[in-house]
């Protein structure tokens, strides 16, 4: 009999049981299950999303600091550019400021030296005058009325101009 | 009130300090199918047995419907209005002289014949008369027999079996967690935060299991749908599983009528789920020779009913074995006792409380793998039923065949 009892369907408690199981059922799925399932979705996707935003910053920040290597690399060449110009410059003007001083050296050299050659000439040319004068003043007296006064300059001044050619 | 009986009555026992097999030892021999099988009242020994309500549906001679409730067994039969009958005539004659003996010592008290019977009352005869039920916990018991009305008809036994009893803790159970962990996951611990606790986590990772594992990769898009049912499924039979593995519980799912009712609830969801493809396979399989079809079509009606009648039979006789080998061991020591003495008693208790120690962590496995077996299968016909064919039918029929798993 009991062997039987284990194998034979219970009708009343079938209905109990199903009862139970629907009552069960809607209540796990209106106050349970719905909040669950959804809370783990929401955090999957949060997770999900932070995951890649975390992958997208990390990008990003990768390449910020690359842009940022780039930037160093380029202020550094155009530092060394900037220099290099500015010793180009300073030695250029540099230069420059040696020929000019050069240059109004040699300059000041030449009218010194052309001055002085006017000076020479002026002076000799006085010189000569005054000797012509005086050779004119001794020859005179020498030579007395002999000669007149301009055939005697005359003499005098082509003596000196063959002396100046000497 | 069944269950607040029972919540109450749960820590008396762990405090009785006597030896449960005391009483199954002096009086009764220990039968296993007898711990097994469903009844109409609550053994916790070595207190006594807690008889549970009778609720009968009769016709009368009159030929009118009428409900009659009992708060015990006892009463019932006292009541003079219904006849114990057992399957052998031996018993019969015992039993009868039992009711007399039942009737006699709870003189007078038995007027109540009607729906409004008061709770209380039905437990101060608990208490009062404990004794007694212990003493009629014997085979004889009006307890193990079946009760018919005298007058008219039994239409249908509403009586509250301890089986019905479990399930309805596990179902108290199983609310009183998962609404209390919806709670949590409404204040926001496990939606903006990480799940905090063994519990959450635990449950968590056995729920997203059976939403990522069985549901999705058997359902496919819709599986969302199904989830809840799954996970209602699924917890209940592995919480009846494993509460039946404590001591002195009952496993609910050990019972053919329970499993079926599970079984059936299978078979709707999946017969509500499924499309003209599924019905088309099934009355109009394609792809196959007209003259094998009155073949195949009856086959394949027949499936329907075949696939959730073996998941109701799979989960009961797993469950049933189980426990029968686990009584089996432990009855060893006292079949040897009864044969070779005391000195066979202490090797047969010792060897079968060994083995016993064994079977019961595979029964822990078994109590996993049934619930998972049971809730995979389910959600593989629904999967089946939801399957829109594409109507090239080489290799789809590879995957129509479902695995039987014993």
């Amino acid at each position: 009999m009991l062997a039987v009892n284990l194998l034979s369907p219970n009708p009343g408690l079938a209905i109990w049981m199903t009862l139970t199981f629907l009552l069960l059922l809607f209540i796990l799925r209106r106050f349970a299950w719905g909040t669950i399932t959804s809370a783990l979705r929401e955090r999957e996707e949060r997770i999900d999303e932070s995951i890649k935003s975390a992958d997208r910053a990390l990008a990003e920040a990768k390449e910020i600091q690359a842009d940022n290597m780039k930037a160093r690399r380029e202020a550094d060449q155009q530092a060394q550019a900037i220099l290099r110009e500015a010793r180009e410059a300073s030695e250029k003007i540099r230069s420059e400021e040696i020929d000019k001083t050069r240059e109004a050296v040699q300059r000041m050299q030449e009218e010194a030296r052309a001055e002085i050659e006017r000076e020479k000439q002026g002076a000799l040319a006085a010189l000569r005058a005054e000797v012509a004068d005086l050779a004119i003043g001794a020859a005179g007296r020498i030579l007395d009325e002999n000669m007149d006064g301009d055939r005697q300059r005359k003499l005098v001044d082509s003596f000196i101009q063959d002396l100046g050619t000497n | 009130m069944v269950l607040i009986a029972c919540v109450a009555v749960l820590p008396l026992t762990a405090l009785a300090g006597a030896s449960p097999f005391a009483a199954a030892g002096d009086d009764e021999e220990l039968d296993a199918v007898h711990h097994i099988a469903d009844g109409y009242y609550l053994d916790f020994s070595p207190i006594p047995k807690i008889e549970l309500p009778r609720i009968f549906l009769i016709r009368d001679s009159a030929g009118k419907l009428k409900l009659d409730f009992f708060g015990s067994t006892k009463r019932a039969v006292a009541s003079g209005r219904y006849d114990v009958i057992f399957e052998d005539a031996a018993h019969s004659a015992a039993a009868e002289d039992h009711a007399d003996d039942e009737a006699s010592h709870d003189d007078g008290d038995h007027s109540d014949e009607t729906v409004e019977q008061d709770d209380g009352h039905a437990e101060d005869d608990h208490a009062e008369d404990g004794q007694a039920a212990a003493g009629a916990g014997g085979h004889n018991s009006p307890l193990d027999g079946k009760l018919v009305p005298k007058d008219g008809e039994l239409v249908i036994d509403f009586s509250i079996t301890r089986h019905l009893v479990f399930v309805w803790i596990v179902a108290a159970l199983m609310i009183w967690l998962f609404v209390g962990l919806a709670r949590r996951y409404r204040r926001g611990v496990g939606r903006e935060t990480a799940p905090r606790g063994m519990l959450q986590n635990s449950m968590e990772a056995l729920i997203t299991y059976v939403r990522d594992e069985i549901a999705r990769p058997n359902i496919g898009a819709k599986a969302d749908r199904y989830v809840p049912f799954l996970l209602t499924l699924w917890f209940f039979i592995l919480f009846a599983n494993l509460i039946g593995l404590l001591p002195l519980s009952v496993t609910s799912t050990a019972n053919i009528t329970i499993t079926g009712v599970l079984a059936i609830f299978t078979f709707v969801v999946v017969q509500m789920s499924g499309t003209k493809d599924y019905w088309g396979h099934i009355f109009w399989p394609p792809g196959i020779p007209i003259f094998v079809k009155p073949i195949l079509v009856p086959i394949e009606f027949l499936g329907i009913f075949i696939k959730p009648f073996v998941l109701a039979v799979r989960l009961f006789a797993n469950m049933t074995a189980g426990h029968l080998v686990l009584l089996s061991l432990l009855g060893l020591g006292f079949t040897l006792k009864s044969v070779y003495g005391t000195g066979g008693g202490y090797a047969g208790a010792s060897a079968g409380v060994l083995f016993a120690l064994f079977i019961y962590l595979i029964e822990v496995l078994v109590a996993f793998l049934q619930a998972y077996i049971f809730v995979m299968l389910s959600a593989l016909y629904i999967g089946a039923a939801l399957e829109e064919h594409d109507h090239h039918h080489g290799d789809d029929h590879a995957h129509d065949e479902i695995p039987q798993i014993a």
